[in-house]
């Protein structure tokens, strides 16, 4: 019982992050960063397609954040969908200023991670599928490409996505459905062949 | 040739891989640093502009004391010499001029006239009862065309 009071002690939770950071509590507001950097990071970085404007994007959302702590309310919506409310209007005001998206960058995250496949033509035709689905992606209409960020790459709840598009929960669905449909068409249509690399076989064998 | 048929489970695969694959992206350190350090610059500032305000705050509240102890001064001494003055007139016989001065050599006639007080309130003299409605025997100095020049108080 008592671990458990204590666990909790130490794992406040966003709502009470938001109040003390609203009060000046520096180190209330860096566990706010560190718990939910990685998915604005992440929902920005696929958004537009480029890790420089992802990182601009944290910050201003964090930024944003530090000035308007005071005004969160939990009750009206869960905090994780606040920062993709946030990183949305962050991402548009982004693209509004650069006119156009910037080439996906393809950065490895880590480089100490490993390697999905030892078979190098594995590896190679993965690596080509997840080009071209980003590249579908990105090509998509920005309200079906949240969609597909939020809900099917970032896991958030339909409700959830809802609250951060500001929308209904029905548009989410009907949205997703027209951008998963339009991401097969765009897959059929670019999906590899070993035609188009008719070499590849041969060197990877 | 690109016949390969992409169906919903293909896609439902890729984006699967393409989850795992995003998901130990994290924002480089140094955008923390960025705002890490946004943090401390607007906390620093407004540690600096609290006292600043505060002072400036009791600046304003000690300009308006003073003011006001200046103003209620200002007042006391202007009564006082009002005040003194309307007793001069009072206990002297004063002279006021009421229109064009009197020349020298000028022929002039003295009118003995018996006027309210409140008469001689409009011409800034006060009675020395106080009591606007008393009356009061003064000396109007009448010129030769007949305007009065002065009057002279004898109260």
């Amino acid at each position: 019982m008592e671990d458990a009071t204590s666990a909790a002690a130490d794992d406040p939770d966003d709502a009470d992050l938001m109040r003390r950071a609203a009060h000046g509590d520096r180190d209330a507001f860096a566990a706010l960063y560190r718990r939910h950097q990685a998915r604005v990071y992440r929902f920005a970085r696929l958004m537009t397609g480029s890790s420089t404007a992802a990182e601009d994007i944290v910050q201003e959302v964090f930024l944003v954040v530090m000035r308007d702590a005071a005004r969160y309310d939990p009750a009206r919506a869960a905090l994780t969908s606040y920062l993709y409310g946030v990183a949305r209007h962050q991402t548009r005001r982004r693209r509004a200023r650069d006119r156009q998206f910037v080439a996906f960058d393809g950065r490895r995250p880590d480089s100490s991670e490993p390697v999905a496949d030892d078979d190098a033509s594995a590896t190679l035709e993965r690596r080509q599928t997840l080009q071209q689905l980003r590249r579908a992606i990105l090509s998509l209409p920005r309200r079906y490409r949240e969609v597909v960020v939020l809900c099917d790459l970032q896991g958030v709840s339909y409700s959830d996505a809802a609250t951060a598009m500001g929308c209904a929960i029905g548009t989410v669905r009907s949205r997703l459905h027209r951008a998963r449909h339009l991401l097969t068409q765009k897959m059929g249509r670019t999906a590899p062949s070993h035609e188009d690399h008719p070499g590849l076989t041969e060197r990877c064998a | 040739m690109k016949s390969m048929q992409f169906e919903n489970t293909d896609l439902a695969d890729a984006l699967n891989v393409l989850r795992q694959d995003e998901a130990h992206i994290e924002a480089p350190p140094h955008v923390e640093a960025a705002v890490l350090a946004a943090w401390d610059r607007a906390h620093a500032r407004r540690r600096e502009e609290r006292p600043r305000s505060m002072w400036r705050e009791s600046a304003a509240v000690a300009a308006a004391i003073i003011i006001a102890l200046g103003l209620g001064q200002l007042g006391r001494e202007l009564q006082r010499t009002t005040r003194a003055a309307v007793t001069r007139a009072a206990e002297s016989r004063t002279l006021l001029l009421v229109g064009e001065p009197i020349l020298q050599g000028e022929p002039v006639r003295v009118v003995r006239m018996r006027v309210p007080a409140s008469t001689l309130t409009g011409l800034g003299v006060r009675s020395a009862t106080g009591d606007a409605a008393a009356h009061v025997d003064v000396d109007v100095i009448v010129g030769e065309d007949g305007i009065a020049r002065a009057i002279r108080v004898g109260m």
